[in-house]
């Protein structure tokens, strides 16, 4: 029953909702095919950066994806908790490591050991629209962690115009979500981790540019 | 059944023959790439077989949205003008975070122009965007209150909405114009012809442009348009006009002097858009058509032409 609510509300309403209203074009869509688990890390601009992901998924892996959120910003109430948690599966962070839980670390972990996959934005927050921000370091930790398992790295541009930070009104924009290939981490340590994850969402960012940018010929 | 088509289309002769040339037209460009592949393989084949696929999925489209009730036509077009903007706008590197607001009012007025269109108000029809969205535009980016780039702004958006929304809405008022005394095809003939013209009209340029193209008009905007192609385009254009004429009301002299406001405007549009791509680093407007590139690089031409087009056969024949 779930499965077929969350097929129905990411492959059907989603997808169309994102391609035909708001302008989201997906480049490289076939690499999500692989059988997971993956970490799927992208840049971050705004909340339906969550959605195209999902949306652009294999419908049985929908179920077994798990977005990490901060808690402090999707569950500072019980029913926002409740709904973010139904809806996307969410994994909920809390940022201010006060609390003597389980390390975040150690929750994805523990998700990845049951062979689902987790959507990591390592910029922490959406920040300033469209411009890519400094990873955290909590993708180096978990890689170090898990070095065997592929992770997939994904550019998004344009969905930061569409519904940006403190903003409640979306405006439809071309949007752009350009995915690689999945791939094992190389580097060890956490920075050089961090490092290498960054590099290879930034050589997305200028796969996509080169992608649509003027011929120099023409 | 009979609902959805409109009730004149299956006695209406005029339609059915275009539609006819349309499709042959068609089968000719198939049947002459597929054997030029074959048998003489010339560069740059597979984006003509290309692009011949992508006009049989637009011509269909477009057929349909023709010949279906008008209802559906209504809002195939203003689906048109929808897509044409959200390219426009997104592939433009002025565009400020602060006019977010504004573009959705742009938004808001598309069914507005295209209801205006289909229930026929001409009046407010035409001076809706023009003044009615040229004002309101600069003043929502006003009350906004970020002056910074903000005359970029109030020029930017009512003219990407004047060349994506007013003037395509002008095809879909075309069906709302009244029954002419012996003119059989009425405005579903003329919206036909504008179309077909046009888009043959960039066929006819390009084509004349790649087989003498020497001589650039306008090299620094885009170097595909040779004056070659454009007299070569203007001739075939003229010519075609004067052969299908029997979808419109016009005197043989009104048909060739139209096929050749249809030539310039169409080329017209063609070189704005063309500069616009380049000043905002583009090759095409968008992907959604494979081998052409966004909607708007289609119908750049018809930007220009339609609402010339309309305004001169408004005055010609239906303005009292």
């Amino acid at each position: 029953m779930r499965t077929l609510g969350f097929f129905l509300l990411y492959k059907v309403i989603m997808r169309y909702f994102l391609s035909w209203i708001v302008g989201v074009k997906w480049i490289n869509k076939e690499h999500l095919r692989g059988k997971g688990p993956f970490i799927f890390v992208s840049n971050h601009n705004s909340h339906l950066d969550t959605m195209a992901i999902l949306a652009a998924l294999p419908a049985k892996q929908i179920p077994t994806t798990h977005p990490v959120a901060a808690l402090d910003y999707f569950g500072n109430s019980r029913l926002k908790k409740k709904i973010t948690r139904f809806l996307t599966n969410a994994i909920l962070i809390d940022r201010n490591r006060d609390s003597n839980k389980q390390s975040p670390t150690n929750r994805m972990v523990n998700y990845l050991d049951r062979n689902h996959s987790i959507i990591l934005f390592p910029e922490g927050s959406r920040g300033a629209p469209e411009q890519l921000q400094h990873f955290q370091k909590g993708i180096g930790a978990l890689l170090d962690r898990r070095p065997d398992v592929a992770y997939i790295p994904i550019y998004m541009s344009g969905m930061g115009k569409v519904l940006p930070k403190g903003e409640k009104v979306l405006v439809p924009f071309v949007s752009y979500v350009i995915v690689g290939e999945p791939r094992k981490v190389k580097a060890s340590g956490v920075e050089d981790i961090v490092a290498e994850v960054t590099a290879a969402v930034r050589s997305l960012e200028e796969a996509l540019k080169e992608a649509i940018r003027t011929p120099s010929g023409e | 059944m009979n609902y959805f088509f409109s009730s004149r289309f299956s006695e209406n002769q005029e339609v059915i023959t275009i539609i006819s040339i349309i499709l042959g037209v068609l089968v000719f460009a198939t049947l002459l790439f597929y054997a030029l592949g074959r048998f003489y393989p010339i560069p740059k084949i597979n984006e003509l077989k290309q692009r011949t696929r992508s006009w049989w999925v637009m011509a269909t489209l477009f057929i349909l949205a023709t010949v279906l009730h008008p209802m559906i036509s209504f809002v195939a077009f203003g689906l048109l003008s929808f897509v044409a903007f959200r390219e426009l706008t997104s592939i433009s590197k002025n565009i400020r975070p602060e006019d977010r607001k504004a573009i959705f009012w742009c938004y808001l007025a598309i069914p507005v122009q295209y209801f205006l269109a289909y229930k026929g108000y001409y009046n407010l029809f035409t001076i809706f965007i023009p003044i009615i969205m040229f004002v309101w535009i600069p003043f929502v980016l006003v009350v906004r209150g970020e002056t910074v780039e903000i005359s970029r702004s109030m020029s930017i958006l009512p003219t990407q909405l004047m060349f994506t929304v007013f003037s395509i809405s002008h095809l879909a008022y075309l069906l709302s114009l009244p029954e002419l005394q012996g003119f059989n095809s009425g405005g579903r003939g003329l919206l036909l012809y504008i179309v077909f013209l046009t888009e043959m009209n960039d066929v006819f340029q390009f084509t004349w442009g790649s087989l003498l193209g020497k001589r650039k008009i306008v090299a620094t905007v885009s170097p595909n348009k040779t004056w070659e192609g454009f007299l070569g385009g203007m001739l075939t254009t003229v010519l075609v006009s004067y052969f299908i004429r029997f979808l419109t009301p016009f005197s043989i002299t009104e048909s060739l002097v139209t096929g050749l406001l249809i030539a310039c405007t169409g080329f017209v549009g063609d070189v704005i858009v063309s500069a616009i791509k380049r000043d905002n680093g583009r090759k095409d407007t968008g992907t959604i058509i494979p081998g052409h590139g966004g909607i708007l690089d289609r119908i750049d031409s018809l930007a220009i032409s339609a609402p010339i087009f309309f305004y001169w056969v408004y005055n010609l024949y239906y303005a009292v």
